[in-house]
C-alpha cells in the first residue's frame, strides 16, 4: 500500500472542493468561537459543583455544525451585498445557537408556559445578550439568584463577545479574507466607520480584542478593589467594557448598594462608550488625547449636562441632593453609554427611574437614543451623527440668510464630506422611521404608549431598560407580550448591527435566487 | 398678502432715506398685523351685534384705529432696497407674535378671560390653528365666540400663504408648488401675486362652502359660521357639542377632508386639470390614510355599524387633517388607538393644505431618502435621484426636508422635557408636544379620553406656545428668525471680544 503525504497541490485541491459561501464560512467560525464561551461557562458550572451537561450539550452541538460549516465551504466574492449578508446571517445564526443552552438548561421553562414561549424567551435573552442591549426575560417566578454560575458566566459572555463584534474575531483569524475584512468589521462595528490601527486589517482587528480584554481586566481589577466577589466583578467587568448590562444579580448593581462600585462602573461605562482608537492612540503615544477629540469632549458634555438636569429636577422632587446627584450620574452614565445596569435597591427605591417624575424620565429617553461615540461598544444614534445633525440644520438655516453661500459642516478642524453628511441624514431618517414604525407595532401588540416608545428606543438602542412598566430591575415579560418581545429582539439586531446589514442581508441570497432562476451565473 | 404688500411699496428715490432691509421687513410685519387685527376687532364687533352689542363700540374702535395706523405706517414704510429672504421670514414670524399679542389683549379688553396667560394661550391656539385652547366663551358672547373663530381662520389661512406662496419662493421645498406653465397649465402659483389671489379665492370659496352646508345640516347660520371657520382653517376650537347630530358629523367630515386636500388638487379641480388627479401618489396615500386609519380605528375600538363607522371616521379625519374637533370616546380603546390617533397627527394632511403635522410629501420623501441609502449601501458610487411625483427633486430640498425632520423632533424632546420637568406625565407630555408642533388636537390620555388644557397650569400652558407657533409656520421662519435674532445678538454684544478686551485691561 503507497502512502502520499498531502502537500500544497492538494490541500489547494481540497480547498477548490469546497462550497464557494463567504456567509457560511465567517457564519461557521463565529459559532466555534461561542461554543467555547459555551464550553467555559460548563467548566465553571462543573467547578461550581451543579451539572453542566446541558452547557456541555450545546457545546457540542455548537461547535460541531460550526466546524462542518467552516470546514465545507472557503471565502467567496465580499461584495458589499456578500458583506451585509455575512455579518447580518452570523449575528443572526450566532443568537440562534446562543439560545440553545437556556433551552437544553431549561431555564425559561416555568410549568404552563408553552414551549413556543420558552423559546421565544430563550432567544430573546440570547439576541439581548450578543446584541449587548441587556434587556432580561429573567424576573418575577424566574430569578436570575436561582440560576447556577455557569448560565449566569455564559450570559455575560456573549454580551462580552457581542460587544466587541464576533466578526470582528473572525477576522483575527481568518487570513483568506484579507482587506476584504475591514468591509466585514465596518458592516458590524457601531459608528460611522473603522479606523484602522494597523496597516492590514487582522492586526487591526487584533488590536482592537487586545485593547477590549485589556480594558476588561482593568474593570474586574477595580471591581475587586471596590468589594465585589471575584465572580460577579470578572461577570460584570464583561458586561461593563461591552456596555451590555448583564448582571448577575436581580437587583443588578442595586444588589451591593455601593458608591464605590459605582464610582468604579460610571468610569469603566465612560470608557467602555468611547471611541477605542482614543484609546489605542492614548496608549501607543503614552498620553491621554480623549479631550482632543471633539466628539469625546461633546459625548462628556451631554452626560454632564444630563446629569445636572437629573440632579435639578430630583432635588426639587424632594430628594436629598447627595442621593439625587448619587442617582443622576449612575443613570445618566448607564444609560447614556447604553449600558442599562440597575442602582435600584429595590422596587420603590431612589434609583427605579421609572418611578421619578416625568422631567428626569424625558431626560434619560434623550440619552438612549443618543448613545456613545463612534467606534465604541456602546449603541444609539451616536454622538458624532448628532454633531453633523445640528451643523446641518444650522447650516441651512444660514442658507436661507444667505443664499448663495457655501457652508461646510465642521468637526473640529476638517470639513465633513457631503457624502458622509448624506449617509448620516439618511441613517437617521431609516432610524426614526424604524422607532416610529416599531413602537406602532408594538402597541398594536397590546404595549402602553410609554413601555413601548422606551422599550424600541432601548432596543434598538441596545440600551437594556426601558420606561413605563419595565424599569431597570424589571422583567420585559411584565411588559410585552411574546410577539412584542420578538419584534424588539429582531429591532435590536437592527441596531446592533447599525441597521444597514440586517435590513439588506437578504439582497445576496435573492440576488443568487434570481440568478438561478434565470439560468444566469449564481 | 405680504407680496400684496410689498408689491405696493414704492422704493423711495432719496438713497440716504432708505431702511435697512431688517428694519423694513419690521415694519411691514407690524402693519400687516394691524391691518389683520382691524379686520378681525371690526368683524368681531359687528358680529357682537347679534347678541347684546355691548362689546362692539369697542371692538368697532379698536379695529377702526388699528386699520388707521397700518395704513398711515403702511405709507410711511421706506422700502429698503432689497428684502433679504431671511428677513421676509423673520417678517412673518414677527407677524404672527404680534398678532398673537393683539388678539390675547383683546380677549381681555372684551372679557372673554380675566387672566393673561389663557388669553395669550387661546390667541396663540387659535392663530396657530391647535385645537388647545383653554376659553370656553359663553353662548351669548358673539364677539368672544368670533374672535376665537376668526383668529383661527385667519391663522388657517396665514398657514396655506407660508406653505404655498412664501416659502417655496424663498427657496424652501420649491419642487412641491404649483408652479409650470407647461402645456398652456394654469397653475396655482404661477409667481408670488397670483399665488395670494388664488389662495383667496379658493379659501373663500371652501369657507362659504363649509359655512353652507353647515347650515343645511341644522346649525344656526352663526354657529354654522363658528363651525365652518373652525373646519376650513383646521384650528378645530368650537364652543359646545355641534356635532351631536349625525348629519353635522358628515359635513364635518367632508369638509375636514376637502380641507386636508392640497390647494393644488383643489386649483385642478376648479381650473377643470382634474384628468390625472388620482395618479397623484399624494393624494391617493392620503385617501388611503383617511380610509385605513378608519378601518384601523373601529378594529382597535370596537366599534361596528354606520354610527360606529361614521364616529371613527370623524375622529380619524380630525387627526389626519389636524383639525382636532373633540370626540368623546366610546367603548373600550385598544392601547394602539389613542398611539394611532398621535402617529396620525403627526403625519398629517397633504402638503399645500391648511393642515399641520409633518405632511405627506415630506413623509414620501423621507421614505424615498431611506430607499436610496439603501441602495448606496450597496452600491456606494452610485448616482441616484429622488423623485416626487414625476420630478427629481433638488438635493438641497432633500436636505431641508432632513433638517426639518430634525428640527421637528428636537422641538418635541425639548417641549415633551419642558412640559414633563413643570408636572405632566410622561405620556401627556409626549402628546401635547407632538400635537404643538403637529398644530393638532385634542390631546388624549392612554385610555382615550380627551384632557383638558385648562387642569394644566399656567407655566404648561405656556410652554406650549413656542411649539404651536413653530408648526404653524413650517419651522423655517422661526428658525431663521431665531437665528437671526441671535446672530444680530451675538454681533452687537460681542460677548467674546468684550471679555478679550475685560482680561487685557485687568493684566
Amino acid at each position: 500500500m503507497t502512502y502520499r503525504r498531502s502537500g500544497p497541490r492538494d490541500r489547494t485541491a481540497r480547498q477548490r472542493d469546497r462550497v464557494r459561501s463567504t456567509t457560511a464560512h465567517v457564519t461557521g467560525l463565529a459559532l466555534m468561537f461561542i461554543s467555547v464561551g459555551m464550553l467555559l461557562s460548563a467548566v465553571v458550572e462543573y467547578v461550581d459543583g451543579t451539572s453542566g451537561t446541558a452547557l456541555l450539550l450545546a457545546t457540542v452541538v455548537t461547535a460541531v455544525l460550526g466546524t462542518m460549516l467552516w470546514r465545507s465551504t472557503r471565502p467567496g466574492v465580499l461584495d458589499h451585498a456578500t458583506i451585509f449578508t455575512a455579518v447580518g446571517t452570523t449575528w443572526l445564526v450566532a443568537s440562534a445557537f446562543g439560545a440553545l443552552p437556556y433551552l437544553f438548561a431549561g431555564t425559561f421553562a416555568v410549568a404552563g408556559r408553552p414551549w413556543a414561549v420558552v423559546l421565544a424567551d430563550a432567544l430573546f435573552e440570547s439576541i439581548s445578550g450578543y446584541s449587548c442591549t441587556g434587556s432580561t426575560v429573567f424576573g418575577g417566578h424566574n430569578l436570575i439568584g436561582d440560576q447556577g454560575s455557569g448560565v449566569l458566566l455564559y450570559r455575560q459572555l456573549t454580551q462580552w463577545a457581542g460587544g466587541m463584534g464576533i466578526v470582528v474575531l473572525v477576522v483575527t483569524v481568518l487570513p483568506s479574507l484579507r482587506a476584504s475584512g475591514l468591509g466585514l468589521i465596518d458592516a458590524e462595528a457601531p459608528g460611522m466607520g473603522v479606523d484602522r490601527l494597523a496597516p492590514r486589517v487582522r492586526d487591526t482587528a487584533t488590536r482592537f480584542w487586545k485593547l477590549y480584554a485589556g480594558l476588561t481586566a482593568l474593570i474586574a481589577v477595580g471591581l475587586l478593589a471596590a468589594g465585589m466577589g471575584p465572580f460577579d466583578a470578572i461577570a460584570h467587568s464583561l458586561t461593563t467594557a461591552s456596555t451590555g448590562g448583564f448582571s448577575t444579580r436581580d437587583a443588578s448593581i442595586g444588589h451591593w448598594d455601593s458608591l464605590g462600585v459605582e464610582l468604579v462602573l460610571v468610569v469603566a461605562m465612560v470608557l467602555g462608550a468611547a471611541n477605542f482608537t482614543l484609546h489605542w492612540r492614548s496608549l501607543s503615544l503614552k498620553r491621554v488625547v480623549h479631550f482632543r477629540d471633539h466628539e469625546f469632549r461633546g459625548y462628556l458634555a451631554i452626560l454632564g449636562l444630563g446629569t445636572l438636569l437629573v440632579t435639578g429636577m430630583l432635588t426639587m422632587d424632594g430628594m436629598g441632593i447627595g442621593r439625587a446627584l448619587r442617582m443622576a450620574v449612575f443613570n445618566v452614565v448607564t444609560l447614556g453609554t447604553s449600558s442599562g445596569f440597575g442602582n435600584a435597591t429595590g422596587a420603590e427605591s431612589s434609583g427605579d427611574f421609572v418611578r421619578w417624575a416625568a422631567g428626569p424620565q424625558m431626560i434619560l429617553l434623550f440619552l438612549m437614543v443618543f448613545g456613545g461615540c463612534t467606534g465604541s461598544t456602546a449603541g444609539g444614534v451616536k454622538v458624532m451623527r448628532l454633531r453633523v445633525g445640528m451643523a446641518d440644520a444650522y447650516r441651512t438655516l444660514r442658507a436661507f440668510r444667505r443664499p448663495r453661500a457655501l457652508y461646510p459642516v465642521w468637526q473640529g478642524a476638517r470639513t465633513v464630506p457631503e457624502a458622509i453628511v448624506a449617509r448620516i441624514a439618511g441613517f437617521m431618517v431609516v432610524y426614526g422611521m424604524l422607532v416610529v414604525v416599531g413602537t406602532m407595532v408594538v402597541t398594536a401588540l397590546g404595549t402602553d404608549l410609554v413601555t413601548a416608545v422606551g422599550g424600541v428606543i432601548g432596543a434598538l438602542g441596545n440600551m437594556g431598560p426601558a420606561l413605563g412598566e419595565v424599569g431597570p430591575t424589571d422583567s420585559f415579560v411584565d411588559g410585552f407580550s411574546t410577539p412584542a418581545r420578538m419584534v424588539l429582539a429582531v429591532l435590536m439586531l437592527v441596531g446592533r448591527l447599525e441597521i444597514f446589514p440586517m435590513l439588506l442581508m437578504l439582497v445576496a441570497p435573492y440576488r443568487s435566487l434570481r440568478g438561478a432562476g434565470r439560468g444566469g451565473r449564481s | 398678502m405680504i407680496r400684496t404688500v410689498l408689491a405696493g411699496l414704492r422704493p423711495t428715490t432719496v438713497p440716504g432715506l432708505r431702511w435697512s432691509s431688517r428694519v423694513t421687513a419690521g415694519a411691514l410685519a407690524l402693519v400687516a398685523a394691524a391691518g389683520m387685527f382691524s379686520v378681525l376687532a371690526t368683524a368681531s364687533g359687528l358680529a357682537d351685534l347679534l347678541g347684546n352689542g355691548d362689546d362692539t363700540v369697542l371692538l368697532v374702535t379698536l379695529g377702526g384705529l388699528a386699520g388707521l395706523a397700518s395704513s398711515i405706517g403702511f405709507t410711511r414704510i421706506r422700502s429698503a432696497q432689497r428684502i433679504r429672504d431671511a428677513d421676509v421670514l423673520g417678517g412673518v414670524t414677527l407677524c404672527l407674535l404680534i398678532l398673537i399679542v393683539m388678539v390675547g389683549a383683546l380677549h381681555l379688553l372684551i372679557g372673554t378671560t380675566g387672566s393673561f396667560v389663557d388669553a395669550l394661550a387661546d390667541a396663540t391656539a387659535g392663530l396657530t390653528t391647535t385645537a388647545l385652547g383653554v376659553l370656553s366663551p359663553d353662548a351669548g358672547d358673539h364677539a368672544g365666540r368670533f374672535l376665537r373663530a376668526g383668529s383661527q381662520w385667519i391663522g388657517g389661512f396665514g398657514g396655506l400663504m407660508v406653505a404655498v406662496a412664501i416659502l417655496p419662493f424663498f427657496g424652501a421645498e420649491r419642487e412641491f408648488a404649483d408652479r409650470s406653465r407647461l402645456g398652456g397649465r394654469r397653475p396655482l402659483a404661477p409667481n408670488r401675486r397670483t399665488a395670494v389671489r388664488n389662495i383667496v379665492y379658493l379659501h373663500g370659496v371652501v369657507s362659504v362652502g363649509t359655512w353652507v352646508g353647515f347650515t343645511l345640516a341644522g346649525l344656526g347660520a352663526f354657529d354654522a359660521l363658528m363651525v365652518a371657520m373652525a373646519t376650513v382653517s383646521t384650528g378645530g376650537m368650537v364652543d359646545g357639542d355641534p356635532f351631536a347630530s349625525p348629519a353635522v358629523q358628515y359635513v364635518a367630515i367632508i369638509g375636514m377632508a376637502v380641507t386636508g386636500t392640497s390647494l393644488v388638487v383643489l386649483w385642478r379641480l376648479v381650473v377643470g386639470r382634474s384628468r390625472g388627479l388620482l395618479r397623484s401618489v399624494e393624494l391617493r396615500v392620503y385617501l388611503g390614510l383617511l380610509v385605513s386609519g378608519t378601518a384601523l380605528f373601529l378594529l382597535w375600538t370596537g366599534g361596528s355599524g354606520p354610527d360606529g363607522i361614521r364616529r371613527a371616521a370623524f375622529t380619524v379625519t380630525a387627526a389626519v387633517t389636524t383639525t382636532g374637533f373633540p370626540s368623546a370616546p366610546s367603548g373600550t380603546w385598544a392601547a394602539a388607538a389613542p398611539v394611532l390617533l398621535l402617529g396620525l397627527v403627526s403625519i398629517g394632511p397633504m402638503t399645500g393644505s391648511t393642515g399641520g403635522g409633518f405632511q405627506i410629501m415630506r413623509h414620501r420623501a423621507l421614505l424615498q431618502i431611506a430607499l436610496r441609502e439603501m441602495v448606496r449601501q450597496l452600491h456606494p458610487r452610485v448616482v441616484s435621484r429622488v423623485r416626487l411625483g414625476g420630478r427629481v427633486v433638488a438635493e438641497s430640498t432633500l436636505s431641508q426636508i432632513v433638517v426639518v425632520q430634525f428640527l421637528v423632533v428636537s422641538v418635541v424632546f425639548a417641549t415633551a422635557t419642558v412640559v414633563a420637568a413643570m408636572g405632566l406625565d410622561l405620556a401627556t407630555a409626549l402628546g401635547v408636544a407632538v400635537h404643538a408642533i403637529s398644530t393638532g388636537g385634542p390631546v388624549r390620555a392612554l385610555d382615550g379620553a380627551l384632557l383638558d388644557p385648562t387642569d394644566w397650569s399656567a407655566p404648561v400652558r405656556l410652554a406650549i406656545l413656542p411649539a404651536m407657533v413653530i408648526g404653524r409656520l413650517s419651522i423655517y421662519p422661526v428658525m431663521v428668525a431665531a437665528s437671526s435674532t441671535v446672530s444680530v445678538v451675538r454681533h452687537r454684544v460681542r460677548l467674546r471680544r468684550r471679555i478679550r478686551a475685560y482680561r487685557g485691561r485687568t493684566r
